[in-house]
């Protein structure tokens, strides 16, 4: 039973990045977009409504009835936060528990829901195979608090599509993403990296603009279930770090992790999650022949040309969030042009890797 | 103030007079100058030197004395990692974490081990495959794993098509720091039934050592004892990938570290499988580490054809179990002939 084409769009957490490229991609393509958050959206679309609502509070069971919303896009899940890691838990688990359960019920007009997850709930430990596909997510007791609220947050949302099959569910785990507002891209952007003594892992990446196209792709179409969302091909961390122009100083026990954890921050400011810590250690890649299988697409940007991406990127200055909703489009626009440049440019001068 | 209207800069930008300007580096006793010279031409003297004095002792004691095909293969080597080391971030591993080139290049350290140290005799090597996927069985022995190295090396050596395998490794040594770069690197991989048939599936030859740390922590007393082949997994593995078993018979590595005990209570503070007790170590410390050069033999069995069987058979236990037996067999068989073969331990 195909249902037709989303019209009535609702999408959680739309205040961070991820949250506003994914409207911005959404709204020329679907009737009615409607965006809700706690904190104030960094950009004004004209074409979304916005309502300020707590997706830990049950307010959105009844956000989704009175506006008749047929896809919820849940964006309000913190992977990489700049709060503690127990901090996040409310938010991911809890949120995510009262949006599944406002979506639940015959009332419901949902069919269609998108999750957020990340590469983060694999966690990584060297007994785990080289190429993780979607079925080996927690099968091993986590890590991690970030790596558990993953796990608990896609059993419910497993459960849900389970008790409730007229709306399809699909989960996107992303890859992990460098950029200045994340921790892995913060600790890469130091001049002296320290790293774990005799161990230098794989590491596979996102590009911002591939995840919130992903997003997108899967809030208009009808795929279900998990899928692994990353770059192709590897890089090792000796490499990102030679790429960032950057040294290592490999310093760090894999005995003491909190060891580890605390001469990373006090060294270099950097607060790493616990997950993040197991990823610098055994480091960690996703099988994602099931995304381009189920959607016929791949991401447009190799790990490899994230990697460059973001290098040559590091000249780039930081726009000012709190600025008139025009200016910040147009700085939008106008930095989205340069490193559309910068990323043809990388193409050009550094072979890809396959 | 200035008598001139213009700076000295915009007056020497103007100057139509020739100057020679002398580079900083050739004043004082160019020094750094020569210095350069020496490590560009570096290589050519010490080999010009080395071959002169191979000549003149050729001379003295009418033999040959220096092997200048050694000293050739260690510039060669030496040459390559520079070559390698300029390649800077300009090179890319495959999603295991294998970079075939710097791979190659270490090669020939393992050949002196494999030509020179443990002389060894490979038998059987065209029942490898050329082209195509294979699962390699071997029997694991010795403390630590050289026996994988050396049938690695043996395929790259003797094999009329040099390919690489692939070998799983116990998920412990990828924990371990130094030792989980080194095997990513030169392409191993966990032991894990996923690892295996993505191998499979992209056309590798893959070694599995079925027996796994039982086999490398024997005591010397129980060599060339093969230990349980685990629950037959690789068998279904390769039933699954249709890939062809090639049984391989090692002989030569139980003796590389006769290990005459094991100290469990150490082991279990560090978290191995087991702690190793050889008349040489812990006794003369990392001296204790360099194996006896014992003589081995390599024999590659003619291939067991698990692509005849359907993918479902894979789960037919008493067919995987049947066939893990025989396999079993072939290479204790294969143990046997080989020392017989063999005329002492380290001759």
């Amino acid at each position: 039973m195909p249902s037709p084409s989303p019209s009535r769009v609702l999408i959680t957490g739309v205040s961070n990045p991820l949250g506003a490229e994914v409207a911005r991609r959404l709204a020329t393509r679907v009737p009615w977009l409607f965006g809700c958050d706690l904190n104030d959206p960094v950009s004004a679309l004209e074409e979304m409504d916005f309502v300020h609502a707590d997706t830990r509070l049950s307010v959105i069971g009844k956000l989704v009835r009175r506006l008749k919303i047929d896809t919820v896009v849940h964006l309000a899940v913190m992977v990489d936060s700049p709060r503690g890691e127990r901090a996040t838990h409310e938010t991911n688990v809890i949120g995510t528990m009262n949006v599944l359960a406002g979506c639940a019920g015959p009332s419901s007009p949902v069919r269609r829901l998108v999750v957020k997850s990340s590469q983060a709930i694999y966690g990584a430990r060297p007994e785990y195979p080289s190429l993780l596909s979607e079925e080996t997510a927690g099968m091993h007791p986590a890590g991690s608090l970030v790596t558990r609220d993953l796990v608990e947050l896609e059993q419910l949302a497993h459960d849900f599509a389970v008790r409730n099959p007229a709306c399809r569910v699909a989960r996107m785990r992303l890859g992990y993403r460098i950029s200045r507002t994340t921790a892995l891209g913060r600790y890469l952007s130091q001049p002296l990296i320290p790293s774990f003594l005799g161990f230098d892992p794989r590491l596979q990446l996102l590009h911002e603009d591939d995840a919130a196209e992903a997003i997108a792709l899967a809030a208009l179409g009808e795929q279900e279930g998990p899928f692994n969302v990353a770059g192709a091909g590897v890089v090792l961390l000796s490499q990102a770090v030679a790429i960032m122009g950057a040294q290592s100083l490999p310093v760090l026990l894999p005995a003491s992790q909190w060891i580890s954890r605390f001469a990373i921050r006090s060294s270099t400011g950097v607060n790493l999650p616990g997950h993040l810590l197991d990823l610098l250690l055994h480091g960690s890649v996703m099988d994602c022949s099931r995304l381009k299988a189920a959607f016929d697409w791949t991401p447009a940007y190799s790990t490899r040309e994230v990697m460059d991406g973001f290098a040559h990127g590091q000249t780039e200055e930081l726009i000012e969030a709190p600025s008139p909703p025009q200016e910040y489009e147009l700085q939008v626009y106008l930095q989205r042009r340069r490193r559309g440049e910068r990323n043809t440019m990388a193409r050009h001068v550094l072979p890809a890797p396959r | 103030m200035s008598i001139y209207a213009e700076t000295p800069k915009q007056r020497r930008s103007k100057s139509t007079e020739a100057k020679l300007i002398v580079p900083p580096e050739a004043r004082g006793f160019g020094l750094q100058r020569r210095f350069r010279r020496l490590q560009r031409k570096g290589p050519i003297y010490a080999l010009t030197g080395i071959s002169n004095l191979s000549e003149r002792l050729r001379e003295m004691t009418g033999r040959e004395v220096i092997d200048m095909d050694r000293v050739m293969g260690v510039m060669q080597f030496l040459y390559r990692q520079q070559q390698l080391a300029k390649r800077g971030v300009d090179y890319a591993v495959d999603e295991f974490g294998f970079d075939p080139e710097w791979t190659e290049s270490l090669l020939p350290l393992f050949e002196v081990l494999y030509r020179d140290y443990w002389r060894i005799e490979t038998t059987g090597i065209e029942n490898v495959p050329a082209t195509g996927r294979g699962l390699l069985v071997a029997n694991h022995a010795g403390v630590l794993p050289w026996d994988g190295t050396m049938i690695k090396t043996s395929i790259f050596v003797t094999h009329p098509r040099p390919r690489h395998v692939r070998a799983l490794v116990a998920s412990l040594f990828m924990g371990m720091p130094m030792l989980s770069w080194f095997l990513r690197r030169t392409g191993q991989t966990v032991g894990h039934p996923d690892d295996t048939r993505r191998l499979l599936e992209r056309d590798q030859l893959v070694l599995v050592f079925p027996e796994g740390v039982r086999g490398t922590g024997k005591l010397y007393a129980d060599r060339y004892k093969l230990r349980r082949f685990g629950r037959g997994g690789f068998v279904s593995t390769a039933i699954r990938a249709g890939a062809p078993i090639i049984p391989v018979s090692v002989v030569g590595s139980e003796e590389i570290y006769p290990m005459v005990g094991d100290v469990s209570s150490v082991a279990r503070a560090f978290g191995l499988p087991y702690f190793p007790v050889t008349p040489f170590w812990p006794l003369l410390g990392p001296l204790g580490l360099i194996p006896l050069p014992s003589k081995w033999r390599i024999q590659f069995h003619p291939a067991v054809h698990t692509e005849e069987y359907p993918p479902e058979a894979a789960e037919d236990q008493n067919l995987v179990m049947s066939l893990s037996d025989r396999v079993r067999d072939t290479i204790q068989q294969g143990i046997y002939d080989n020392l017989k073969l063999r005329r002492g331990a380290f001759v």
